[in-house]
Parts: C-alpha cells; structure tokens; sequence
C-alpha cells in the first residue's frame, strides 16, 4: 500500500438551512472548493484523476452530482467523477474511497469531500398522487383522462416532506432523535448533561470564531439573491447560549418525557467541504507541501435504533487496525449529531461493561476535554449530512498543524447504524 | 448547362440548388453570377416542371446559406437609377423561383441575412437548421438602406405588417428557435438532416389562418387602423432615431404607399426607394463604417514569431472596481473563471454587484437563463490572495490611477505570475511606458484601455509602448475580437486616442457654457449633431473629478491648448462629481435616473446669456477634435484614419451616420474646416484652436483625410 496524503482541507461556511445559503444548489456547494484548492496549489484542471464527492438528498436535476461538481469547478472533461452515500458518513465515504484507490495505485491526485443543501430538499408528492399521474399520462381519449383525473381527491395533495423521511431509520422506525432518546434512557444520560455539552459546543464555536480558528479552512462564498455578496463565516453558533436557555426547551422526540430538545441537537444545516489527496509521486511531481497523511479509516455497523453509538465501534475499529491507541491521538473530532449520542460514546470508551454491551472488548479510555471537539462541534456548526464526514477532517486538519500536533481522529454515527472513523497525522510541524 | 456558383441536379424527381458550389470564400454573397446562374437553373427546371416533385434551395457552405448582396456592388452603383435597376434585376430573378408551379422549400444552416433571407422568402417553406450560427434578419436598414429583393413585399405577406416592420426597422436578427416563432421558418431540425427532412416538406400546403393572424391582417387592411399603425411606427422612429436616420422612415413609406396586392407595382417602388438610399450619404457613411469594422477584424500588425496567437483561457482582474468589475464581468461571460482581487471585502463586493448587475440585465432580456447568470457569476473567485494567480494567463489591472501606487501593484505582481502570463492596464490616460519600466519582463505588458460601462462600450484600445513584444499586441488583439470588443492599437501618449480627442470637445463645451451660452443650448446642438448624449451630460457619466485628472495629464504632455476652464475646478472642489454621487451638471434621482439640469451649476455661471446659432456652436466644439485627430495622425498614434473614426464611433458614440469625424472632417471640405479654426482662433483662442500643422499641409496638397 502506498501513503497518502492530505495536500488541502477547505471548507464553506456552515449556515442553518433556510438562511444564506438556501438558494445554492449543492454543487456551487463543492466545485468553487475545488478551483480554489488548485489554484492555491498551481494544479492545473487535467491534474486531478478523479472527484468523489458524497451526498444524501440528491437532487433530481443532479443524479451524479460528484460530476457536475467536477465540470463547474473547471476541470478537465477527462475526469472521471461520482457520487458517494453513506448516510450521514457520506463526506468520509468519498475520502477513504480516494484513500483506498492512491494506496494502492489507482490514481495519483484524487479529491474527495461533500456537500449538502438541507434547504433545497424536496417536497414529494405522495404515492397515490404519483400514481394518479402515471393513469393521466396513460390515458389517450378525453373520457379516459376524465376518468382518472376524477379519482382525485384533495388529500392527494398532501406532500411527502423528504428531509423528515431521510431522518427516519426504514428498519427500526424510530427518527435519529429518537434514537439518542433511546441511548439516554439506557445509559442513564441526563437531560443537564446534555445541555451542558450543547452549551460548551457553542461556547467553544465562538471563541474559535472569534480567534479566527476556522479563517483557514473556509473559503468565503458567493450568496444574496443578486450573487453580489461574500459569506466568509459559519452561521449557526450562539454567542448567547446558556445552560438555563437550553433548559427551557422542550424536548422534540419524545415529548412527554423525553431530554433531546432541538437545543441539545444539531441544526439542519447546508455546507459543503473538499479534500485534495495525493500519492507520493504526485506530491514530488507537482511540487506539492502536504499538510497530514491519511493513517487509515474504518466503518463498522450496529443496531440502527442505536445508531448514535456508531462512533465507539469505528474508533475501536480503526485503532485495532493501525495498532494506535486513543491516547496517542491528540485530538479527537466526535460527530456532535446529538448530546446525547457523544456522551454516550464517552462512556462506551470508558465503561466497560457498556463496552461489552456493543460487543467492544477494548476499554479505549475516555478522550479528555482538552482533545475533544476543541472547537465545538455539530451543535454549534450545524451537520450538512453529506459534508460532516470530510468536514470533520478538514477541521482537525487544521488543527492538527496549528497545535503542530501528530495524530488526529474523527469519527462520526451514520444513521441506519454504523460509525466511521478516520485517522491522519500532522505533516506540519 | 454549367453554373459558376451553384450545384443544379434533380434526384428522385426534385429538384436541387446548392447555394456555395465552387465557393471557397467564407461568406456567400448574392452578386452577378449567382443571379446569371440561378435563372440559368429556373430555367432548366422549367423543363421538367411536369414531372417534378418540387424544389430544394440550400446550400454547400455549413454555416452560411447566403450573407446578403455582396456591398462592394451597393457601393459601386454610380446614380440611383442603376442601383434601382440592379435591385430590379435580382427581384425578376427571385420572382422567377416564386413563380414556379411547384412547391419549393428552402433549408437554411447558418447565416441568412439581406438578400439572404429574401432569397428564402420566395420559397413555399423555410426550414431552419439548429446550428448556433443559423441567423436571419433583414440588417439594411443598419447600412441605411431597404431591402431592394423583395424582402419587405414578402416578408409582411409571410408575417402581417406589425412583426416584419419590427424586424425590417430594427434589423434584428433571429435564431433558429425564434425564426420559428415568428413564423419565418416553419420547423427546426438537425443540420444533418435538414436535407432529408425538406423532401418531407415538399407536400406542405399553406396553414390555416389563425383568428389571431386574421384579424391583425384586417386590422392592418383596414384604411383607419392602417393609417394609425404607420403613424405610430414613425413616432417610434423618430424617437428613438431624433430623425436622424433616413432609412427607417422611407422603410416606412414604402410598406404604407405599398400596393400588395400588386407585387410588380410594390417592387418598383421598393427598388427605387433602394436607388434613392443606396446613393445616400447616410448608407455610404453606414457602409463606410461596415468596411471599418469588417477591417478592424483583421490584425494587421507585426505578429512577432506567432503563427497563431496565445490564447488566454484563464483571465485575472486587479481591482474590483467599476471597471474590475466590469472586465471581470467579460472574463466570467466568456468563461475564463476569473480571479477578482482586491483589498477589502467591500470592494470585492461592489466588483461582485457589478458584473452581477450586467448579467441580471442579460436576464432581464432574456438573453440567458437564471442557470446561466448563476454559473457565469459563481466562476468568479473573488480573494484578497494572489492565491491562483500561476494559473492565470491574463491579468488586467484596474486599480486606482494613480501611477505610484499602479508601479507598487505590479512589482509585487509579477512576484506571483507565471512567466508566459500577459499583463495589461486599464488606465485611461496614465503613461504605458512608464508602468512597464517596473517590470522585469516588461515586453509581456501593455495597456488596454476599456470604456464605461464594459458591457456596453464595444471600443479597447491595446496602448503599445517602446518594449511590448509584439505577440503580446497581437494575443491581445485576438482576445478582443474573441470577446466581441473592437480593438485599434494606439501608442502610448497621453490620453491614448479617443480621450485626447474627447477632452477638448468637452472642454469647449464648458467654455461655451462659461461665455454664457446656455447649457441647454450646447447639449441640444450636439444631440441634433447626432451624439448620443450631450457633453455635460457625458461628463457627469465619467465623473467631472476624474475628466479633471485626464485633463491636467494632457495639459502636461501635450500643452496650454489642454487647459481647462476655472469653473470646471471650482465645480469638483465644491464637490460636483457627476452621477457618482448623483451631484453634477444634472441632478439625479436615488435610482440613478437623470432628473434634469442641476440649477445650483447657474452661480457659477455668467447671467448675462450669449445667444448662439446651432452651428456655431457645433463648429466650436467639433472643430477641436478634428484638429486634435489631425495631429494625432501626423504623431502616427494610430496609423490610419480609419482608426480614428472607428474609436469615436466605438468609445464615445460619434454618430456612426457620419461615419466618424474625420469622415464627416472630409465631406465638409477640409479647407472649410480649416478656415473655421483659423477664425476661431484669431476671436476665440489662438491655443485651443491653434490648426494642426497636418491639416494645414493636407489643405495645402488639396488632400483629405482618407
């Protein structure tokens, strides 16, 4: 196998659907990404042997969107491209896809990342609606028509919201909400515990932001209805949270005695987010200075009413097969879906009977708060599905050099149940 | 039987005409032997008319089904009745292929344009080929002249009067989709098979007459409404045009004194409406101008050791302000995904809100679609960084004219570009050699000056200085035509061409205004001249600070005759900027429409008011310019006068009817001309109207201009 490498991590800024980036279709989500990492890297658009993007609510316009993002940004008509989907780990789909194929000679340059507009998903017309179309475009006389057109009924008419099916798990029923509620209730999480971690993820956001942690790795975007104005910053973060505020919430999932609230979640949010990877070659050919290396990757799958625990069987995972241990990472990026998911996985890495629980027979020990989430997490910034999972590593990324730390690790749950987990190690010191 | 210019052969029992045959040349134009040949064939196919199916009129060349008649022959008819008599001569021709008892189509894949088109019209049906380059329109008037083959006897049987007399007056020229929907063609297909598919067509019988259609044809027979039409449509005209403008108006005369229910009655008339404006100043100057774009489209300079010259694909602009903004608005639209630097957000911004407003405006015309506006906007990088700027083979800079701080940008520039990559300048009047003393490779500079606004100012001028390398020029120019701008190569020397011709037009005119001639009065005489606004009006547009700055760079380089009037100073240090800050000669509303004459201008000015003729006026401010033009050739900054005319036409809207001013200079009489400055400068100034030393000895060899 061949090493692979980091050469850069960029993102757009998060922003809570329904705000400034609601109008962009997701592939201006990715492809200005892309010009801009080869710009800041002189590569030129027939470098690059193939985009992998990943994304969940595909867009009807766009069924390869990896493709469209690849032909926006520029590049060379020769390059091959598709579309990745993983659920929520689609972002990390598409990196360890571009990991497996440099590693083991494949390709030299590959991009990887993903992208999501929350915003733009669809209302769907409901199946008997659908099916009263299908008659109509049947339907040759007029008294045909007539007929199938009088089957309608006003009730027809009601939409099927896409983005609230998307959340829910088709083998077990329950919405991802639901199924943090479910960890909660057996691992015995607080509703306080979980809003005093929502609160510290946005505590940790802001004063990120405002020590300018995030100004490398975003790109600043085109938004407004005109195209005439720059976003430059994440939208979503509060300056005001407190845990007194987030207790006042109601619980959304399970309303009567439930503790997720939309509070203690995270935000339907649009983004995107791209990785430039690179063989060694490439790295000497182009004359190129990596920032990390790709250590290795693993996803592994668990009970989907149980999805959030995800995270604990992947960093397990990944950490038996490089033979690393949870210590030697120096920071650790958890997917922040739910509170009450993370705190779980907190106590999967210590406890070791919960451990046992999700078949783990390791106790990995938990990630003290100095390495976890150090700038917040999906909370604060929002969790544009398709992107979160390579986000995560364009954040630790960048982290990673400015500490001029070595190991890094990002996981995240992946609704159907699974986790995915990933490892790089800082190359700027 | 054999033809020069066209293929005759009858397959299947129908018969053949290819438009091009043994026509190397890359635009089919109707002349002589095309006619000689097309009656040749009509003829022969009369023979056979019995057993023929039909005929199919097409033609050889891809992209081209005819361009129209071939100008050289307009412009070579010596009285108006030999040019009526060669209109008449291609109407009996046409009529010949009308009156055929069999049905004719006519395939049409690339250009059908003039006589083109009315060399269609005569077939039973039109179809349309979906090329891009697929085009038809009745432009004449745009030369000053009208249709002379039938095209407005046919055209309006084919349309109704309402629609062809907007497409004869204007000119515009329709696509395929559109030729459709105005009911000029009757489908649309594939070149490929536009052949195969015309042998379908060939039992096409004439559609129903819509109620729509009947009852504008009812409308339009009817005497009343009639009348009203054609009175609305010379109202139109003379709005838009000041009357200025012959042709549309006799286009008018012709279509409501028309009999159509005579055609060999209508085509006398339309032919000797030809005649008459064939032999017009106003279509020679259109044609003249013709003949200068049609050059300018050529480089005609030294190529260096190119073969072919460098193609930019990714473009860069320096400074995101109007004119950042706008040239990164050509770059985006002609998809070099350019980088906008600068060094504020906000001024990225305001760069953004220009190229978006361009586009947006596009939208509005539906010239593209909303996908369109978004992919074109969103192949903009706007960065503080030179972050890509290797990748970027084309770099314009509009950055503030100041020529210290232009000097700073492009050193720290050419730090981050790559070796083959081409700079330019967009200043309007700093010294180009000045700027390219600063670069270490300053043979890949030179200046290219753009006019606001960018979108629709056609004219660049490529401003060469003492190192340029010559593939420079000649890559800059192609990149000019590319984009569809009008480029002319000027040397470097202060105020370039146009601006040097246009600071003491404008200049005269403040000093009319400070000898107590009204305003008013100058900006009426100019508009009457033709301008397309008057020049108090234009110096608000450019903002007076900024005509104040091109002045003082003039005065410096070139003399007193620069020197503008006091009150002209007073105005920008009491803050009379122009439009800019809606403050000026004019007074502007917030949305930037012009509110009328800016009344706290009069304490500026003189009371006691100076009645002056039109004329005199126009002489004042005209005869500087030609003055400045004359020496400007003598100095060689351009070479011909073709050059300066097109610059005038193209950068400030000289009035393209007189075909540019030295054009205009010529047909006065240059003696005239030069006995006019000669009065004005003994009664008004001996340096501002100080005769170029060039007119003088062109008078004195009894020579003009051209």
């Amino acid at each position: 196998m061949r090493e692979v490498f980091l050469v850069e991590a960029k993102r757009t800024p998060q922003v809570k659907s329904g705000m400034d980036l609601k109008d962009i279709e997701a592939p201006y989500l990715g492809a200005y990404l892309l010009r801009h990492i080869l710009d800041a890297h002189t590569l030129s658009n027939d470098h690059i042997d193939e985009v992998i993007f990943g994304n969940i609510g595909t867009p009807a316009k766009y069924p390869n969107l990896g493709r469209v993002i690849a032909l926006e940004a520029g590049l060379h008509k020769k390059t091959s491209a598709y579309t990745v989907n993983r659920n929520c780990a689609s972002g990390m789909e598409a990196l360890s896809q571009a990991y497996l194929k440099i590693a083991t000679g494949r390709g030299d340059l590959i991009f990887a990342g993903g992208v999501e507009s929350m915003s733009l998903l669809p209302l769907i017309f409901g199946r008997k609606m659908t099916d009263l179309f299908v008659t109509l475009m049947k339907a040759k006389s007029f008294p045909a028509k007539l007929k199938a057109l009088s089957a309608f009924r006003p009730p027809h008419l009601a939409p099927v919201v896409a983005i609230k099916q998307g959340l829910t798990d088709p083998i077990c029923g329950l919405d991802m909400g639901q199924t943090a509620e479910l960890l909660s209730r057996e691992l015995n999480i607080t509703r306080l515990d979980q809003d005093q971690f929502a609160n510290e993820s946005h505590k940790k956001t802001v004063a990120s932001q405002a020590r300018g942690a995030f100004d490398d790795e975003i790109v600043p975007i085109i938004v407004g209805e005109k195209l005439d104005k720059m976003l430059t910053k994440d939208i979503g973060p509060r300056s005001n949270s407190s845990v007194e505020g987030l207790a006042k919430m109601r619980p959304f999932f399970d309303r009567k005695s439930g503790t997720v609230t939309i509070g203690n979640s995270c935000p339907v949010t649009d983004g995107g987010s791209a990785i430039l990877l690179a063989s060694k070659e490439a790295v000497k050919k182009y004359n190129l200075e990596p920032m990390a290396k790709m250590v290795d990757y693993h996803f592994h799958g668990l009970e989907p009413q149980r999805m959030g625990m995800g995270p604990l069987l992947a960093i397990d995972g990944v950490l038996k097969r490089t033979k690393l241990k949870l210590s030697d990472m120096d920071l650790v990026e958890i997917n922040e879906a739910f509170a009450a998911q993370v705190l779980a996985v907190q106590k999967g890495l210590k406890d070791q009977d919960v451990a046992k629980k999700f078949g783990v027979d390791t106790v990995w020990g938990e990630v003290p708060e100095s390495k976890l989430n150090v700038n917040g997490g999906g909370i604060a910034l929002g969790h544009p599905v398709g992107s979160t999972g390579s986000r995560l590593v364009v954040t630790l990324a960048h982290e990673l050099k400015r500490r001029k730390a070595k190991y890094g690790l990002a996981s995240l749950c992946i609704g159907g149940g699974q986790g995915g987990a990933v490892i790089i190690e800082n190359l700027q010191k | 039987m054999t033809y020069k210019k066209i293929s005759y052969e009858i397959k299947d029992n129908v018969a053949y005409i290819g438009l091009g045959h043994n026509d190397h040349k890359a635009m089919i134009v109707i002349d002589e032997d095309l006619l000689v040949d097309l009656e040749k064939a009509v003829g022969e196919l009369s023979k056979d008319i019995a057993k023929l199916k039909g005929m199919i009129l097409f033609s050889h060349n891809p992209n081209v089904f005819a361009a129209g008649a071939d100008i050289n022959i307009i412009s070579s008819f010596k009285d108006e009745n030999e040019a009526a008599a060669g209109a008449a001569k291609g109407q009996a021709v046409f009529n010949l292929i009308e009156d055929l008892k069999i049905h004719t189509v006519a395939c049409v894949d690339g250009v059908c344009l003039g006589g083109g088109l009315e060399l269609a019209l005569v077939c039973d049906t039109i179809l349309v080929s979906d090329n891009p380059k697929t085009s038809l329109g009745l432009p004449e008037v745009q030369l000053g002249l009208i249709p002379g083959f039938g095209g407005t006897y046919r055209l309006p049987k084919k349309l109704g009067l309402p629609t062809s007399l907007d497409l004869i007056l204007s000119g515009k020229k329709l696509n395929a989709k559109r030729a459709k929907k105005y009911g000029i063609a009757s489908e649309v297909y594939p070149s490929e098979r536009l052949l195969d598919m015309a042998t379908k067509h060939l039992s096409d019988r004439p559609k129903k007459s819509t109620l729509k259609k009947s009852l504008t044809g009812f409308a339009s027979s009817n005497f009343i409404t009639k009348k009203i039409f054609f009175q609305k449509a010379r109202e139109a005209v003379l709005k838009k045009t000041m009357g200025l403008y012959q042709a549309p108006l006799k286009i008018i005369n012709v279509l409501e004194e028309g009999d159509f229910d005579n055609r060999k009655n209508y085509l006398n008339s339309e032919a000797s409406a030809f005649g008459e404006l064939c032999m017009s100043e106003q279509s020679r100057n259109l044609r003249h101008l013709f003949f200068l774009m049609e050059g300018a489209k050529k480089f005609d300079g030294d190529k260096g050791s190119s073969d072919t010259a460098k193609n930019f694909k990714r473009g860069a602009a320096l400074g995101a302000g109007t004119m950042g903004g706008g040239i990164t608005w050509l770059m985006a639209d002609n998809a070099m995904m350019p980088i906008m630097k600068d060094l504020e957000q906000s001024a990225l911004e305001l760069g953004l809100k220009q190229s978006s407003a361009i586009f947006s405006g596009a939208k509005k015309r539906k010239k593209i679609d909303k996908a369109t506006f978004i992919r074109k906007q969103r192949s903009i990088t706007p960065q503080l960084s030179y972050s890509g700027f290797k990748n970027v083979d084309l770099i314009i800079e509009a950055v503030v004219e100041n020529i210290d701080i232009k000097k700073k940008v492009f050193a720290e520039l050419e730090e981050q570009i790559s070796d083959n990559c081409i700079v330019a300048s967009n200043t309007s009047a700093l010294s180009i050699n000045e700027m390219a003393s600063t670069f270490k490779k300053s043979n890949r500079f030179a200046g290219l000056h753009f006019f606001n606004p960018v979108n629709r100012m056609p004219l660049v001028e490529i401003i060469t200085h003492d190192r340029v390398a010559p593939e420079t020029v000649y890559a800059l120019y192609q990149w000019c035509l590319k984009v569809k701008k009008t480029p002319i190569v000027v040397k470097d020397a202060p105020g370039f061409l146009v601006n040097r011709i246009l600071v003491p037009y404008i200049s005269e005119a403040f000093y009319l205004a400070q000898e107590g001639v009204p305003i008013i009065d100058i900006e009426r005489a100019c508009l009457n001249f033709g301008m397309p606004m008057g020049p108090f009006r234009l110096s608000d547009e450019v903002g007076l600070d900024v005509g104040i700055k091109i002045g003082k760079i003039l005065q410096e380089g070139l003399g007193e005759r620069f020197v503008l009037p006091q009150f002209t100073y007073k105005l920008v240090g009491d803050g009379f900027l122009g439009k800019k800050n809606n403050r000026g000669l004019y007074t502007y509303s917030s949305d930037g429409k012009e509110d009328g004459l800016n009344e706290a201008i009069d304490k500026y000015l003189t009371t006691n008011k100076v009645k002056m003729d039109e004329i005199e006026i126009q002489m004042r401010v005209f005869l500087p310019m030609i003055n400045e033009a004359a020496s400007i050739l003598e100095e060689g900054i351009v070479k011909t006068p073709g050059e300066v005319d097109l610059g005038l036409i193209f950068g400030i809207g000289f009035p393209p009817f007189r075909g540019g001013i030295l054009r205009y200079a010529d047909s006065e009489g240059l003696d005239r001309i030069l006995g006019a400055i000669e009065r004005f400068s003994k009664d008004v100034s001996n340096t501002r109207y100080a005769p170029s030393a060039y007119l003088k000895k062109l008078v004195e060899e009894k020579r003009t201009f051209y």
